[in-house]
């Protein structure tokens, strides 16, 4: 009797057919996603992004740049037309970035000018130079090979830093549904909302505070103030029992390596003929007494810059801010804002009379000659 | 390391790789065991001589257990792996713990002592691997099993990265005697590993993590401020928690080894459709439940002497398995509170035993409610920020709380994710839902694919950013 003949093995092919299909699914899930792109960065937008992209746009007369301070605290439209050396100007934008240090701002400020303004105004202020900060958006959302390699042959100490950041931000763009995540959750919340009322309103609110920011960013100003910053008075809740949390970003405050940044962004101005004005942007009483050293240390240094290379230094300060105007310890609100953008069109007002010699940024040469 | 850490992707291809690539049974095994150790010693590598000594007092032990045919010798040498084993795990487990209350009993008696400055940090995964490590001796002393005669092979069993922080607790006979080659590496196995990993990736970030932070957390931390069906309903949440994140664990543990050709034995069988506690024990963390069994209870005699005897051991039986999971007083509470309940049910059982009525469905129901009851009741005691806020939400369990109106219905997201942990948990037992739908083979295939690509997905856009530690690596 001959033996049952072996059942032929399957062919190779089948073997490891759910690992296929798993990886044609997430494939096909993820050109899903790809496909409504939009919506999802509506509803989660990337600010630095949506900046620097709508800023390059055109031709920007005078741009506004800092961090948050000058994202939250300058409202193009309350600066309205400008007379500049007896020219009419009126497009202005708001190029701030939350979160920035003076690095970030430079290469964002080089991505989002190809076509260079007449005017830069930087609102500094102390966390910008602070060497112990390290942002990763940056990194991660604007910069290109070219600039990681130049952070890392000017800041050296943070090199590794950069460039891992940079890494980040591209593999994250690998995978739509991972680039999109937080976009597809708004979305998916404020559906839900839609559809049963008060199945999930904080993040319904939440989406709903990305939209506005979104639509702000895409009216041409830059100007996206948040709600939380605008609404709120310092003052109120101080009173209240509120004591706001250490200010980490000038904890271990060094200054050095950000400050390089500050003169290339002035080398820049200089070589395209760009007028430039820093604005030492007005905090809180309260800041300044909890880091009086850090803010002697960054004013000597924005001193001994703004005399080596001809830069005129504003002094936020005289705006005359006190706690009403704030919404915490460093950010303005509404009120803060109004009052200190009509403070900034007087000065720049002045500042640009026919009679006014124009601002010109002395070289680098200037700089170096100056003992340091 | 842990399983949720940001490098252990990393780790586990590099492993993966060396372990595939090399071809000889001892550099397999070699590199497996550096890597287990190298993922013991991630977090503190000063620990690392833990899990050295005992795996040499173990492996020394066995080997000169089996040698010797005198008892005396036999026993000293199990003697000396136990108490080892028991010594370093009371050590680091239970020293801050009595040392607080001989501080309390001091303060009693008038002798003011300030309080304690210091912290023990536990060993990774001590109290799974000093079990497996008595279990072993143990088996080779009632000469079950014979002893390893590679160190390198006995090093695997204990350190074995997979389960190593938090079990399941493998027995030697259960892992040894796959190591004698090692164990092919098929689509199979690949397959099924991929299935074991996603579904418990999805138990544990996906909802048990959510759970925690949107619902189960602030409710404990404040059950006063929440009306008391919320309290209740954050109890359940709770229990579907813990379910989701140990059985998420157990999950990826299984999968993990199912790569390296391993079997872990499975630690749940839809623990909360027990219908007696016994049942419920039978069904949840079953290493440990069936450890203790054999290696505790039936020494001790087990059910085989007087009645009063029997509860004692009972009671010890859960008292200490209460101890095992944590080093605090809730935890004797649970545990004492489990041992009751046995004795209760073992009273209950012995009354109406062979009853007919015990088999109808309605009681069958009403056994599953009760039980489930007990279970959520108990459940409270190792979760609960302190006794106020625990007793305020078992009495609310009973039907006597009272509270605030921070919360006036459970918000939808959080509904969603109990329903998805129950049907992970229902779902446990099966191999998937394509065989559920009574698909043809070729759909299955890609049913489970888009499954486990959809779970990615919703991973990936739904889970939490910031994952945390697994609940029993603290135990």
């Amino acid at each position: 009797m001959t033996p049952p003949a072996l059942p032929d093995a399957p062919p190779r092919t089948r073997k490891g057919r759910v690992l296929l299909w798993f990886s044609a699914f997430l494939i096909a899930f993820d050109t899903a996603i790809f496909a409504f792109d939009s919506t999802w960065k509506r509803y989660s937008p990337d600010d630095y992004r949506l900046r620097v992209d709508e800023c390059a746009h055109r031709r920007r007369e005078i741009v506004f740049t800092g961090g948050s301070p000058v994202a939250e605290g300058v409202d193009p439209e309350i600066l309205g037309h400008l007379s500049w050396h007896a020219q009419e100007i009126g497009n202005f934008y708001n190029l701030g970035f939350s979160g920035g240090t003076t690095s970030d701002i430079y290469f964002g400020l080089r991505h989002a000018c190809p076509q260079t303004p007449m005017v830069l105004v930087y609102g500094i202020t102390a966390s910008d130079l602070n060497d112990s900060r390290h942002e990763p958006h940056g990194a991660q959302s604007f910069m290109t090979r070219d600039d990681v390699r130049d952070w890392q042959a000017t800041r050296p100490d943070a090199g590794d830093w950069a460039a891992r950041h940079y890494a980040k931000g591209k593999l994250a763009k690998a995978s739509s549904l991972y680039q999109h995540r937080f976009g597809i959750r708004m979305w998916a919340a404020s559906r839900c909302e839609e559809l049963v009322p008060g199945s999930c309103p904080e993040s319904a609110t939440e989406a709903n505070r990305q939209r506005a920011i979104d639509t702000a960013l895409h009216r041409d100003t830059g100007y996206a103030p948040t709600l939380w910053f605008a609404t709120r008075r310092y003052s109120e809740m101080k009173q209240g029992g509120w004591a706001a949390p250490p200010f980490a970003y000038l904890a271990n405050y060094k200054m050095g390596s950000h400050l390089k940044y500050l003169h290339r962004m002035l080398d820049w101005a200089g070589e395209n003929g760009v007028e430039v004005v820093l604005i030492d942007m007005p905090v809180t009483a309260d800041l300044e007494a909890r880091h009086p050293a850090e803010f002697a240390e960054y004013r000597r240094n924005l001193a001994d810059a703004s005399r080596a290379r001809g830069v005129t230094v504003l002094n936020g300060a005289e705006v005359g801010l006190n706690d009403d105007h704030f919404a915490d310890l460093i950010h303005m609100n509404r009120d803060g804002t109004v009052r200190f953008c009509a403070w900034l069109r007087s000065e720049l007002w002045k500042m640009g009379e026919p009679h006014q010699p124009r601002w010109t940024v002395r070289g680098p040469a200037a700089w170096a000659e100056k003992p340091r | 390391m842990i399983l949720a850490c940001k490098e252990f992707p990393i780790f586990l291809i590099v492993v993966l790789a060396g372990y595939h690539l090399l071809r000889a049974r001892r550099w397999k095994y070699l590199w497996l065991t550096l890597a287990s150790w190298t993922f013991y010693a991630w977090a503190s590598p000063g620990y690392l001589w833990v899990i050295l000594l005992l795996t040499a007092v173990d492996y020394l032990a066995a080997l000169r257990i089996e040698a010797s045919a005198d008892d005396r010798v036999r026993r000293r040498w199990l003697i000396l792996s136990i108490v080892s084993n028991l010594g370093l795990l009371g050590a680091f487990k239970y020293a801050a713990f009595v040392f607080d209350n001989a501080l309390t009993v001091a303060g009693w008696t008038g002798f003011a002592a300030g309080d304690r400055d210091w912290e023990i940090l536990l060993p990774l995964g001590i109290s799974f691997h000093t079990f497996q490590g008595i279990s072993y001796t143990v088996d080779v002393h009632r000469r079950r099993i014979p002893a390893v005669r590679s160190f390198v092979d006995y090093a695997l069993f204990v350190a074995f990265f997979p389960q190593l922080a938090a079990g399941p607790i493998v027995r030697a006979v259960e892992f040894l005697p796959q190591m004698v080659v090692p164990p092919k590496v098929g689509w199979a196995e690949i397959e099924l590993g991929l299935r074991f990993v996603v579904v418990g990736i999805l138990k544990k970030f996906f909802i048990a993590d959510q759970l925690h932070d949107l619902f189960v957390a602030p409710v404990f931390l404040d059950p006063g401020a929440y009306p008391p069906d919320i309290q209740r309903w954050a109890t359940v949440a709770w229990a579907i928690q813990i379910y989701c994140d140990f059985s998420g664990y157990t999950d990826m543990a299984l999968g993990l080894a199912k790569w390296f050709g391993f079997d872990l034995p499975p630690n749940f069988h839809l623990p909360y459709l027990a219908t007696n506690i016994g049942d419920f024990w039978r069904r949840w963390h079953i290493s440990l439940s069936s450890w203790l069994r054999d290696y505790l209870y039936f020494p001790l005699g087990g059910s085989r002497g007087s009645a009063a005897r029997t509860y004692c051991n009972l009671m010890l039986l859960f008292v200490l398995c209460g101890l095992w999971h944590g080093a605090a007083w809730h935890w004797l509470a649970y545990g004492a509170y489990n041992g009751l309940l046995m004795g209760l049910h073992r009273v209950f059982d012995q009354i109406f035993r062979g009853a007919a009525w015990r088999k109808h469905p309605g009681w069958i129901a009403i056994a599953w409610a009760t039980t489930a009851y007990q279970l959520l009741f108990g459940l409270v005691l190792i979760r609960m920020n302190n006794w106020e806020t625990g007793l305020r939400l078992q009495a609310s369990l009973l039907g006597i709380g009272t509270g605030g109106t921070a919360l006036t219905r459970v918000p939808m997201p959080v509904i969603l994710l109990m329903l998805a942990g129950l049907a992970g948990h229902f779902g446990a037992a099966r191999p998937g839902i394509a065989v559920w739908l009574r698909m043809p083979g070729r759909m299955q295939n890609s049913a489970l694919g888009a499954g486990y690509a959809a779970s990615v997905a919703l991973l990936v856009a739904f889970g939490p950013g910031v994952t945390k530690s697994f609940l029993y690596i603290a135990f």
